[in-house]
């Protein structure tokens, strides 16, 4: 018993992690893995659907459907902001450094100005579990099934759907899938909706458990940015092995040495990931297949 | 034999006068915007308006240019590293803050005396330009290209951040230097000149303003040599196709490395002399939002032409200033909007394009 | 295009750079007494310090609605410093140098107080930091409002002490503050017989918990410590509340700020115990009044914390303290205060000045969150000095070493 429930921490720890990077390099892994755009705005995207989420249970929604409706927000906003701004700059990736991060300055101070400094959080239902001489967040337990489940979902509408088909084939060779047919600035459109729909389902999903200020979308952004460079350009092939690479380092930093050699280790662990690896994992383990 | 000694003697002037004449007619080249007399006529005068404009304001006006000038030289390292050579840093604070916290720790560990604080800034600025060198190997040796360098120099400087941030504790000190972490280190002396009667101190104000308007030009001009040098030619030449560049036998990965060793210099210098500015430096001028800055100023400006770079970093740094002054809280979503705005508009930043579209007006052929 | 046409261009922008330079000089004039306010009225640290710049303009209004300070009206000078220390650099130098104010209310975060300090010691200037902080501020041009270690930790930890068991764990951000604030609690747990069972330190803008509430609950203590600072940080009373860790919680800078207790949903603040010097939930007649004219004077204020009234106060001291000067001169202004009875009756009772370090005195509130996250107040502890920097030797009457100490790097002895 004493071994299971160690054994149980050591994975709820691991799981905790993983969930988190997953969740919150989703959105990111298809609007900058896929498509290219340096979203600095990704934390937004985040608050934003965050804020949908709180705002919709506190009118009375269920949570599940509250944060459905923050995903949706969000992804509308992002379809809107990609049909006005980010649609000029395939082209030119480097400048929509530049302009996500005007985006993100207008969000977050609107935000402040509009709704105030702070919001009301909703809670964290779900109560804990004890296991053990330990209790734990069982809503917790909900966000590791959440990742897995997010993973396997993108997976299918990717490999085996008809809009996976042609997003794909639009983003890798777009000339190709205009001449066959493809309306593809509506794709591109749609793409980057879904990704700025997954950012907010992150921040649907961790609203609960979370302070809502205007800003709360840059605690995600740099771990979003990692866990994709990890992943390399594939995020089917790359994203989960590189979550659950970075969340065994960050896991087992933080346990040994405190939460500052987390977040230092998980720096230069993609600082090495990189140089060895150039094409991050999606790319190693694609060559390592054939 | 006085005759042959004497030969000697003539041919090494000579031999220096053309190298130096060379290295003056490079200030105008295919790499950099303006040449001819009047473009000089312009400059020069720019320059003596920068130099007697402190006749007709104030104090704070003089601090305040000054202050914004210290970080001219950040902004055209990075013109250079992602402009000429194409590889965009995202973590050039990363060497601001090195130098910036050795500066602090040998003036601070030696004092002021007899004009120490400009070799300390010499020697922070060395060895930001060092640290540049060895994370540029790392980087192009090892093949690193496009989007992977500025997550990898980001992450150098958040690494940089978390690590300062924790320092707080009295053991981390380097001889009398407290790193005091987040709070930042200060009590270093601002820089001195010696002089007969004791030391002027360069607070900022009128003596720092000279100081640093002429370094500015200084590095100008060198800049502008530099690029125009067949060391910025071939520069050019990897940022619009390295394949093509390393095909003509050029070892793309030595010059890549040395541009962005001189990049990060030129940060190191920015850093080192914001903290004698300041009297004060954080590590908080290496996290996300003071990274992402240097590369708004240089992009807004335009990247690749060393004077829109120069130019455009005053301009936002300038107009970002007003606007938090007049305002208040609805600055940050105009600054926003601006940034976007010019994203959109003008491609090629803001000052190179304006450059272009005057130039246009007066023009009587088109490109 | 030609080479002539693009001189052309370089040239017109050139100029035109010139001209964007040139800022048009601001004469400074004698009649209304001028004060600076830099607070971050937008970014990180919105939430706590938008209620400060209230406060601030609510004084002013009562003050000049009185006829202002020795007959000269109050003329506040606003900026806007974005949670970020450059601006403090600037604005500060733009306060005393272009605005020639007479004294300037500014910072938030400590790191933003030491980034404009040796800006304030360069011209000479006068400053008020009216922030809670990790005390230790030794300097002539500094003058603190903010409750300090000394007052808010040997008041709580010994009660909590008591109350709770001998066993503590602090969980502390990983900066000036929450280091130099947990050497104050280890200090203050071995005085009195404790034990610390666990430190840990979490860097600024963690904002997952999981490992450290593991580590908390496989300690033996009895209360927590949390000093943990900023949004990021604040997720953590969610995540422990939900993984229903249950232990009583003791803190300095919760609540007082942050109002976490009206932002979180009822019950994962239960059982937070805070030592305050103010707080909107106070009973006592000065401070019900003092929320009632700042409500009606600004009926959206979210919440009115220490902080505001730190700065409110802040505000009368000062007034008192030109009208005992006669002036607006720093010397005199030091020199009443070396006379050791600037006092004023504010919301939250009487606070006086200590001229030895120019910190203030404070009523100190043990403010503790029921279940449904309303306050109610087990004990309050009158008139607590800010005694350590005066006891370990920092003495402004005498010399201005402008610098800032703690407990283990403390004044050298002479």
């Amino acid at each position: 018993m004493e071994l299971f429930a160690t054994i149980f921490a050591m994975t709820y720890q691991f799981g905790d992690a993983f969930a988190f990077l997953v969740i919150s390099c989703a959105g990111l892994a298809v609007i900058f893995g896929m498509m290219g755009i340096i979203n600095l705005a990704h934390g937004e995207f985040i608050m934003c659907g965050a804020y949908v989420t709180a705002a919709s249970a506190r009118a009375g929604l269920p949570l599940p459907l509250a944060i459905l409706c923050g995903a949706l927000v969000a992804g509308i906003v992002g379809m809107a902001i990609e049909r006005t701004v980010v649609r000029h700059l395939y082209h030119r990736p480097l400048d929509s450094i530049i302009a996500t991060w005007g985006i993100s300055l207008i969000a977050t101070q609107g935000v402040l100005i509009v709704l105030g400094s702070t919001m009301q959080g909703i809670g964290t239902p779900l109560g804990s579990i004890t296991v053990g001489d330990r209790s734990y967040s069982a809503y917790r337990l909900v966000l590791m099934a959440a990742a897995i489940g997010l993973l396997v979902g993108l997976y299918l509408l990717f490999y085996h759907t008809r809009f996976g088909v042609i997003a794909r084939a639009t983003i890798q060779r777009p000339q190709m899938a205009r001449a066959l047919g493809v309306d593809t600035r509506r794709i591109y459109g749609l793409t980057f909706g879904l990704g700025a729909a997954l950012a907010g389902l992150a921040g649907g999903l961790y609203a609960p458990t979370m302070t809502m200020v205007p800003t709360m979308g840059s605690t995600f952004i740099v771990e979003s940015f990692v866990t994709v460079v990890v992943g390399g350009a594939d995020i089917f092939v790359g994203a989960a092995p590189a979550a659950a690479i970075l969340a065994v380092i960050k896991a087992s930093l933080t346990a040994w040495y405190g939460q500052l050699f987390g977040q230092i280790g998980l720096l230069v662990a993609v600082i090495i990931v990189i140089r060895v690896l150039p094409g991050g994992l999606s790319a190693w383990l694609k060559r390592s297949k054939q | 034999m006085p005759e042959v000694s004497g030969s000697f003697l003539d041919d090494t002037p000579v031999e220096q006068r053309s190298r130096a004449a060379i290295w003056l007619s490079r200030l105008e080249g295919p790499q950099t915007m303006g040449r001819g007399p009047v473009f000089w006529a312009v400059v020069v005068l720019a320059v003596l308006g920068a130099a007697i404009y402190p006749q007709f304001t104030n104090p704070f006006a003089v601090g305040n240019t000054a202050y914004f000038m210290v970080w001219t030289f950040m902004a055209m390292g990075l013109g250079v590293v992602w402009g000429y050579t194409g590889a965009l840093s995202f973590g050039q604070t990363a060497f601001f803050g090195v130098a910036g916290y050795a500066y602090g720790i040998l003036t601070i560990n030696v004092g002021a005396a007899f004009g120490f604080t400009w070799v300390a800034l010499i020697i922070s600025v060395a060895l930001a330009g060092l640290i540049a060198l060895l994370i540029g190997y790392f980087m192009f040796y090892g093949r690193i290209r496009g989007v992977f360098i500025g997550i990898v120099t980001l992450s150098v400087t958040l690494v940089f951040e978390t690590f300062m941030a924790q320092t707080a504790g009295p053991q981390w000190r380097v001889g009398d230097a407290r790193l005091n972490g987040f709070n930042g280190m200060s009590g270093m002396p601002p820089l001195t000149i010696p002089w007969f009667g004791g030391d002027i101190l360069l607070y900022p104000g009128i003596g720092l303003y000279y100081t640093l308007l002429a370094m500015v030009v200084l590095c100008y001009l060198g800049l502008r040599m530099l690029l125009n040098a067949p060391f910025g030619n071939v520069l050019v030449a990897i940022r619009e196709n390295p394949e093509r560049a390393e095909m003509l036998g050029y070892d793309i990965r030595l010059y890549q490395m040395l541009a962005f060793g001189l990049g990060g210099a030129l940060a190191g210098l920015s850093g080192a002399l914001y903290t004698a500015w300041g009297q004060y430096i954080t590590p908080s001028s290496m996290g996300l939002t003071a990274a992402a800055l240097p590369i708004v100023w240089v992009a807004v400006g335009g990247r690749r032409d060393i004077t829109a770079t120069l130019l455009g970093t005053l301009a936002v740094l300038y107009a970002f200033q007003t606007l938090t002054i007049y305002g208040s809280q609805y600055a940050l979503i105009v600054m926003g909007a601006l940034l976007v705005f010019t994203v959109l508009v003008t491609p090629d930043g803001l000052i190179a394009t304006a450059m272009e579209r005057i130039g246009r007006l007066f023009g009587k052929t088109r490109r | 295009m030609t080479q002539r046409v693009r001189l052309r261009a370089l040239a017109a922008a050139l100029a035109g750079s010139t001209a964007l330079l040139a800022a048009g000089p601001l004469a400074a004039q004698d009649g209304p007494i001028k004060i600076g306010v830099l607070e971050d009225q937008s970014g990180d640290f919105a939430a706590a310090t938008n209620v400060k710049v209230n406060a601030i303009q609510l004084a002013t209004d009562e003050i000049n609605a009185a006829g202002g300070i020795a007959g000269r009206p109050v003329e506040l000078v606003i900026y806007d410093t974005q949670s970020d220390n450059r601006r403090y650099q600037e604005f500060m130098r733009r306060v005393l140098q272009q605005d020639e104010v007479d004294v300037v209310f500014a910072g938030f975060s400590s790191a933003s107080r030491e980034a404009y300090r040796p800006i304030v010691n360069q011209f000479d200037g006068l400053a008020f930091y009216n922030n809670q902080y990790e005390g230790g501020v030794c300097d002539a041009n500094m003058i603190v409002t903010g409750a300090v270690p000394e007052q808010q930790f040997s008041t709580l930890i010994p009660w909590m002490m008591e109350t709770y068991g001998p066993n503590v764990y602090t969980l502390a951000a990983d900066y000036n503050f929450g280091q130099i604030s947990a050497e104050w609690v280890r200090q203050i747990v071995e005085e009195n017989g404790g034990t610390m069972v666990g430190e840990e330190f979490i860097p600024l803008g963690v904002s997952q918990f999981s490992q450290s509430i593991q580590n908390i609950q496989g300690s033996e203590a009895d209360f927590v410590v949390t000093l943990l600072v900023g949004a990021a940080q604040a997720s953590y009373y969610e995540q422990a509340a939900s993984a229903d860790v249950g232990l009583p919680m003791a803190s300095s800078v919760n609540v007082g700020q942050g109002y976490e207790h009206k932002r979180f949903t009822p019950p994962s603040l239960a059982d937070m115990h805070v030592t305050t010097n103010y707080i909107e939930e106070i009973d006592t007649p000065e401070s019900q009044a003092f929320v009632e004219k700042f409500r009606a004077a600004y009926p959206d204020e979210p919440y009115i914390n220490q902080e505001a009234a730190n700065s409110y106060i802040a505000m009368n001291l000062y007034k008192q303290l030109v009208e005992r000067a006669g002036t607006t001169e720093h010397d005199a202004i030091r020199g009443v205060i070396a006379e050791g009875d600037v006092c004023f009756d504010g919301p939250s009772g009487t606070v006086c000045l200590d001229p030895k370090s120019q910190h203030m005195s404070h009523t100190i509130f043990l403010a503790k969150v029921e279940d449904d996250h309303s306050i109610s107040f087990p004990k309050v502890w009158e008139d607590i000095a800010p005694y350590w920097l005066g006891d370990a030797g920092c003495d402004l009457t005498q010399d201005d070493p402008s610098a800032q100490y703690t407990p283990s790097n403390p004044p050298p002895a002479n």
